[in-house]
């Protein structure tokens, strides 16, 4: 059994919307393990994004309620103080858009030592140099010595975002939160950041998260993956059984709508209606069941539960029993939106 | 970096040519002349003539326009018909003082916009922020000259804090340290005066440089990275909103120079804007071309000193 | 004569520099492109970002002026702006993000009528059926024409996109990464919704993308594009299965395997492309790093490989 090394419980994350607050995450409880990739799959407005930010505690005016248990510490809600000696040294994070997640002007070298900087004031100047020309060369930089000079707008896209991966993993953190890390970026490029970041997590026995909607990510680099719609995981499985055997109504209908696994020219599944907005978000009962209508509504749960239909493979709600595609009717394909 | 200066002062030569063209022009265009109203009515207007004509005056215009050229570039400026003496030296000594109430103008402004302009956007919709904008916008409705005049009624003659006119105390000896402070304490009125309505532009740009680059991707990298609020205040958001800064410099002058003409006519401070308007009453054409032209070329070297500072400062028009 | 044909299209954007910001260089966006597209097929163009594949479509379109070259639709010269007008209802796009164009201050049936009143004359009323009737057409509501496009989801902003493109009946669709910003099961909707109305208007689509899952799925023909310039080109199973030039290889063999099983094989298969990639790039490229000549392996097959001998 490996070590437990994050342990979402019941998280809700809420955002103020005029006078009320609504829960972009509702009610997660996830956990990752040492040297374990679990993805969070999920399309845009299902809260992956606002889930991975809750964790870094990067939400500024969010209301966070639940526990964030990392190595055994609740850090839901810890002084700033607390949670920056944290931040940046034990838990590190890539972003979705390498461009703008650089400081466009500061040199990429007082960029990544600014993280050595904070968590090591020991460190001298000369030192923190070589340091980061060691973290440039890790994650594939040719020339640092130039590159450490350099501004962000002089570098590639697919060159900046190893230079915000070697600010992640500066000192090494324990955990490694990736929020897109390739969407923006080339599809050659792509594999070969997915490959830096597996060599990282065998280098550094880290745990990560990967948030994504692409499955063919997910399928390359997880060990675990939990489905996330409107704010609930919706099916949480090891990698192999969740893309041999999905359950969920939503995350068979996600496999179906990816133009990769359909067979060439053959109409792709469409869902049904639109993912609702964070106001709109349905509270009671199943929440994906709008967008199934022609499931009996007696196939839902009244309050859904994730249950665990096999050691490790947890679905919510009692609709996938009962849940089939219906036929292929042009119908019901060609006005998905109503 | 020196191909970008170069490129940039060379763009600046047509500028300064055609604006020299336009003042010349126009001043051509300006009724009467120096012979038509302050020679003695006695001489014949054969003798005016022929006046006219020693005076080169009865040329053809771009033949009178490079004599004019000609002068100004060796630092001949003309005559002053009113004090009888080359405009050069009448310039000379009313620009030093502008200079400095400029100098003044811009210390004030850029101490008061930058406090307000962080405070205003690192707690943007607060209290305090809603104080400074609303300043701000009272800022912007008043007109300078109304705001001089009742700063100089409050605080020259009703509290008689400071001096109402003049640049500095009779009878000082030039270079002692009382002849220094006594030009100080001359200029801060009208510096205030003026910095406090000039500065709004300012401390509204700040702010909202600051509110959109706290919105900036890169400062939750920062906060990822395990910065504190202050640093990710003073290492990032400072930093790059002050910046645009730079290039809000050249307007400034700009904006200086038509503001050192209400002032120093208000302040009685004999600098270049007062020698404006009293040269523009007493049609000392002269002396208005020359100022006029001063002006101008004050605006463009500002424009030119902002985009340097803009290509050095700034990495990504940074030119190597 | 195919229906679009274009021949050694060239779009060269000049690059100004020293002290008096002469033109000093040109930077080679398309560097001789030349492709045919069938009626009625879809002709995926492909390639990563810098490739030119963007700038070939808004050049075909007019967005973009020709440097040289011979652009010919339906028979008709319109590689200038003259001959052009003649076919431009006949021509459309539609662009990668719905969230930037569409003109946010403008309700529905401005958008979609826009086209509508540049090339017919109608009277108010007969504008606003053809408008409902194109909304329906890409399933959207009738009602819909006085909302505004903030009103609309990603998916629905671009079928308002599509149905002003096609308001005009065009027969052919310049597509330039249409679904790149949207979410798959949006996507899904909008890939068989431009299906569907090919077939019923007849449509010709230029797909560019660079989502290669996306192009096998939509197009019958693909061309690849490197650094201004194609690379290889031929029908979908060509490509896919029988790449013959190194950056095909290694752009296919980039694609995630879907296949969680399969991960050791695919990565076995990438490291295997790259080091062919490493040792045989002299093999493939000129000096300059630039594609040779196209050279044809079968009839509808095209590798830019050197000349022989």
């Amino acid at each position: 059994m490996s070590e437990k090394l994050l342990e979402v419980k019941n998280l809700k994350t809420s955002f103020r919307i005029k006078d009320d607050y609504y829960a972009a995450v509702d009610d997660v409880s996830l956990s990752v393990n040492k040297n374990e990739v679990l993805a969070i799959v999920g399309e845009s407005g299902c809260g992956k994004s606002a889930l991975a930010f809750s964790i870094m505690g990067l939400h500024n005016r969010a209301k966070i309620e639940g526990n964030i248990m990392f190595k055994n510490q609740d850090i839901a809600n810890i002084s700033p103080a607390k949670l920056n000696k944290l931040r940046g040294n034990n838990m590190g994070m890539i972003f979705q858009d390498p461009l703008t997640a650089l400081n466009p002007l500061m040199e990429i070298g007082d960029q990544i030592g600014e993280a050595l900087l904070l968590h090591n004031k020991d460190l001298s100047k000369e030192k923190r140099k070589d340091k980061v020309i060691q973290l440039l060369t890790k994650v594939g930089i040719p020339r640092p010595e130039h590159v450490y000079e350099q501004f962000p707008h002089e570098l590639s896209g697919g060159m900046r975002q190893r230079v915000v991966i070697a600010t992640a993993i500066a000192n090494e953190p324990e955990l490694l939160i990736a929020d897109e890390p390739t969407t923006a970026l080339d599809v050659t490029i792509q594999s070969q950041i997915l490959d830096l970041i597996k060599e990282l997590k065998d280098d550094m026995d880290a745990g990560i998260i990967m948030i994504t909607h692409d499955l063919g990510v997910v399928a390359e680099m997880a060990d675990r993956v939990a489905v996330m719609y409107a704010g609930q995981i919706v099916e949480v499985s090891d990698v192999y059984t969740l893309f041999e055997s999905p359950l969920h109504p939503y995350t068979r209908s996600l496999f179906n709508s990816v133009p990769n696994t359909a067979e060439a020219q053959s109409k792709l599944h469409v869902i049904q209606g639109i993912v609702p907005s964070l106001q709109k978000l349905p509270r009671e009962g199943c929440r994906f069941s709008a967008r199934i209508p022609w499931v009996e509504e007696s196939a839902h749960e009244e309050h859904p539960e994730l249950h665990e239909v096999s050691p490790g493979h947890f679905v919510r709600c009692t609709c996938y029993k009962h849940f089939n595609f219906p036929d292929s009717s042009k119908e019901e394909q060609q006005h998905g939106i109503s | 970096m020196w191909k970008f200066s170069v490129r940039r002062i060379l763009i600046m030569i047509p500028q300064i040519i055609l604006l020299s063209i336009l003042i010349f022009i126009l001043a051509k265009m300006m009724p009467g002349d120096a012979l038509s109203g302050m020679v003695d009515p006695n001489v014949s207007p054969e003798r005016l003539e022929e006046l006219r004509e020693s005076l080169g005056w009865n040329d053809p215009w771009y033949v009178q326009y490079g004599d004019w050229v000609g002068g100004v570039v060796q630092g001949d400026l003309g005559q002053s018909f009113r004090f009888k003496m080359p405009v050069s030296e009448i310039v000379g000594q009313r620009i030093i003082n502008t200079f400095w109430l400029s100098l003044a103008t811009l210390i004030f402004t850029y101490l008061i916009a930058i406090p307000l302009g962080i405070t205003s956007g690192r707690y943007n919709d607060s209290l305090l922020d809603q104080a400074i904008t609303s300043y701000t916008y009272i800022g912007f409705a008043t007109p300078l000259f109304i705001f001089a005049l009742v700063m100089l009624w409050v605080f020259g003659f009703m509290l008689g804090w400071f001096p109402t006119s003049g640049s500095v105390s009779p009878g000082l000896e030039p270079g002692t340290f009382e002849y220094v402070m006594s030009k100080i304490y001359h200029l801060i009125l009208p510096a205030i005066a003026m910095a406090l309505i000039t500065t709004v532009n300012t401390v509204q740009y700040l702010r909202s440089e600051i509110i959109d680059t706290k919105q900036k991707d890169f400062i939750i990298t920062a906060r990822a990275k395990g910065a504190s609020e202050s640093r990710v205040y003073n290492r990032h958001i400072l930093r790059n909103s002050l910046l645009p800064l730079a290039a809000f410099f050249g307007f400034e002058i700009t904006g200086l120079i038509g503001g050192t003409i209400f002032v120093e006519n208000i302040f009685g401070y004999p600098g270049m804007g007062q020698l404006f308007l009293e040269s523009i009453t007493l049609r000392d054409y002269s002396v208005v071309t020359a100022v006029t032209l001063l002006f101008g070329i004050a605006a463009i070297l500002g424009a030119l000193l902002s985009d340097i500072i803009l290509s050095l400062v700034d990495p990504r028009i940074r030119i190597k | 004569m195919a229906f679009l044909e274009v021949e050694d299209l060239k779009v060269h954007f000049p690059i100004k520099g020293g002290i008096f910001g002469r033109t000093v260089d040109y930077v080679r966006a398309v560097d001789g492109v030349s492709l045919s597209l069938e009626k009625g097929k879809t002709y995926g163009l492909v390639g990563e970002s810098g490739s030119g594949k963007t700038t070939t479509g808004r050049a075909i379109i007019g967005l973009n002026k020709i440097t040289s070259g011979k652009v010919t639709f339906d028979g008709n010269d319109i590689s200038n702006l003259k001959s052009r007008s003649e076919v431009r209802k006949d021509v459309q796009m539609i662009f990668q993000d719905p969230y930037s164009s569409l003109n946010p201050k403008k309700r529905v049936i401005d958008i979609v009528a826009e086209p509508l009143r540049n090339f017919e004359k109608l009277s108010k009323k007969e504008e606003k059926i053809r408008v409902q009737e194109l909304l329906e057409l890409v399933g959207l509501s009738p009602e819909s024409i006085l909302k505004y496009p903030h009103e609309f989801s990603g998916g629905q902003r671009q079928r308002i996109g599509i149905a002003r493109a096609i308001a005009l009946k065009p027969k052919l669709i310049i597509a330039d990464e249409p679904v790149s910003a949207l979410d798959v099961s949006v996507q899904a909707q909008v890939l068989n919704f431009m299906q569907d109305i090919q077939q019923e208007l007849d449509l010709t689509y230029l797909f560019i993308g660079h989502d290669l899952g996306v192009i096998k799925h939509m197009c019958d023909k693909i061309g690849i594009m490197y650094k201004g310039r194609y690379v290889e080109e031929g029908t979908t199973e060509e490509i896919f299965n029988n790449p013959q030039h190194i950056y095909t290889k290694r752009l296919v063999a980039a694609i995630p395997d879907i296949d969680p099983k399969r991960r050791q094989e695919q990565t076995q298969f990438r490291q295997e492309v790259k080091t062919e990639y490493e040792q045989s790039y002299n093999d493939y490229f000129d000096d300059e790093g630039l594609a040779y000549k196209l050279q044809p392996v079968t009839d509808t097959h095209l590798v830019a490989l050197p000349e022989k001998g």
